[in-house]
């Protein structure tokens, strides 16, 4: 029978070190390490393309088997919702030129001030440890390292590696992502506030500040012998607070931490909405929406609040992801 | 595999290493039990492991670990440290018994792909990474380590051939050590 050999250990002992080595050289950022990278992936892209093709059939398979039930469901509901939102959709597209023009108008950046590279999704991770997905748009295509990355629904993740002809993007649930955000108050909780303050400003003319989008309130009173015309302009003032938004990986949502404490802007509540923060080191450029509030969870102490929020893409179900063209202005010119 | 010049072993390792990671980022992304992606490759290093002993095992899981590392765009050396210890564990069993049943090896390469498995986790923290350890590692254990068991009968071959080892080899190699 065979017995231990220190031939064996010292094997192991060399190839860990070996290992520690190059982790150390990697992490500190090493050009031939990156040249043996984009090498190694040269080589083994048609290999994975081969590989695709080869397994196609089988996945197809095995999705048709997992997925039938859950698509033909899923169809009825998309369906339902769709009629409900045709109305909503018109509306919404003035809002979104009009909200454009003014951007325009004021000179502040907006979402559609950046230019903008659509992928295909290729790959996902092989790791059981990663949030990552694989597009088939790269350096070539003007993608660089940080640059957000959308979908129709908000922030997917960001840029962490490219290649040529490829990009890795990490998932915002990855728990190595991390992106300064602001939470706003959900539509209702700014009705709200935009009624009471119309309230304290003409108490007679309630209705028409309840139903007036524009912060700019316009009251009339008048009791029979004189008529009083009061024009007050009130800023409605929606930003609550900025965190950071941190992924927790996989089974868990993503979590807001560091929240700025202001007591005067109110309570964070359930559903409230989150955007991207942006400035000037932020990798991700202002105005992206990224979920809702699921959930508020109070700390003892000095902790102060987290949030889990709920993105609002749909992370497992991507087809095309659009990679924002935007570097901070810390980074422009480097 | 002692005999043989390494860059024999090692070029079938390569080549077999391009087709199984291709499986692994392909196939394996897509059929997800119960949400767990079955880890291809460290179930080819493990199988190499039980089928050859620790030494080889680790060879085997350092040259895959590697590969899977500049395919994935990870920390080069972090997969590769978790595959070498995992064949290692997995060839470590291996000594024990000359000649071992087909369910004896699928064993051992389940506790190699165990072990290999949790490492990764515990690298990623070595490398400054937060919040890898997450609770569903109480199912991605038992799944990877299942999911290598159940494959390594069709894998050993492979590794047999790739690293130049043959049954006989094997009992002479043993017997001497």
């Amino acid at each position: 029978m065979a017995t231990y050999s220190p031939g064996r250990r010292r094997v192991i002992f060399a190839l860990t070190l070996t290992s520690l080595f190059l982790l150390t050289l990697d992490i500190r950022g090493n050009q031939v390490l990156d040249g043996a990278r984009s090498g190694f992936g040269f080589i083994f892209r048609p290999i994975n393309r081969a590989g695709e093709v080869v397994t196609t059939p089988v996945v197809r398979l095995w999705r048709s088997y997992r997925e039938f039930d859950d698509l033909e469901e899923e169809n009825r509901q998309l369906r339902a919702e769709i009629d409900a939102q045709r109305s909503a959709e018109i509306s919404a597209q003035n809002a979104i030129i009009e909200n454009q023009d003014l951007l325009a108008l004021a000179g502040l950046e907006s979402l559609a001030s950046y230019g903008s590279v659509t992928g295909r999704l290729v790959g996902q991770s092989p790791s059981n440890f990663d949030q990552q997905v694989e597009i088939d748009r790269g350096a070539l295509h003007g993608i660089r390292v940080g640059m957000a990355a959308i979908n129709e629904a908000g922030l997917v993740g960001k840029v962490t590696s490219v290649a040529p002809q490829s990009s890795i993007i990490m998932l915002v649930t990855d728990p190595s992502y991390a992106v300064p955000v602001k939470i706003l108050a959900s539509n209702d909780a700014a009705d709200a506030s935009a009624t009471m303050t119309a309230t304290s400003v003409a108490s007679s003319d309630v209705e028409a500040a309840a139903t007036d989008d524009v912060s700019a309130i316009s009251g009339t009173e008048s009791d029979g012998s004189e008529s009083t015309t009061t024009t007050t302009t009130t800023v409605v003032e929606i930003i609550r607070e900025t965190g950071v938004l941190r992924g927790q990986g996989s089974d868990r949502l993503p979590r807001v931490s560091f929240i700025a404490s202001g007591t005067g802007f109110g309570q964070i509540e359930v559903g409230d909405t989150v955007f991207t923060a942006g400035g000037s080191t932020s990798l991700a450029p202002p105005n992206i929406p990224l979920g809702r509030v699921l959930n508020v969870i109070t700390r003892a102490g000095t902790a102060g609040q987290e949030l889990e929020i709920e993105p609002t893409a749909d992370l497992s179900r991507l087809q095309f992801v659009r990679v924002v063209l935007y570097q901070p202005a810390s980074e422009v010119g480097q | 595999m002692n005999d043989t010049p390494t860059r024999v072993w090692l070029t079938r390792t390569i080549l077999v290493g391009l087709i199984v990671l291709s499986l692994q980022m392909t196939i394996a992304t897509e059929i997800r039990p119960f949400g767990v992606v079955i880890q291809v490759v460290l179930a080819f290093t493990v199988a190499a492991g039980a089928a050859s002993g620790p030494g080889e095992g680790a060879k085997a899981g350092f040259v895959l670990g590697l590969m899977y590392d500049l395919a994935t765009g990870l920390p080069l050396g972090s997969t590769a440290i978790s595959m070498a210890f995992g064949g290692y564990v997995a060839g470590w069993g291996r000594q024990y018994r000359l000649e071992p049943t087909w369910w004896m090896l699928a064993a051992l390469a389940a506790i190699g792909a165990a072990v290999g498995e949790v490492l990764v986790p515990v690298v990623r923290i070595l490398t400054g990474e937060t919040g890898v350890f997450e609770p569903r590692i109480a199912l991605i254990l038992p799944v990877v380590a299942l999911s290598s068991g159940l494959l390594s009968p069709f894998f050993i071959p492979i590794a047999r051939w790739a690293l130049v080892i043959r049954p006989t080899e094997i009992r002479v190699a043993d017997a001497d050590t």
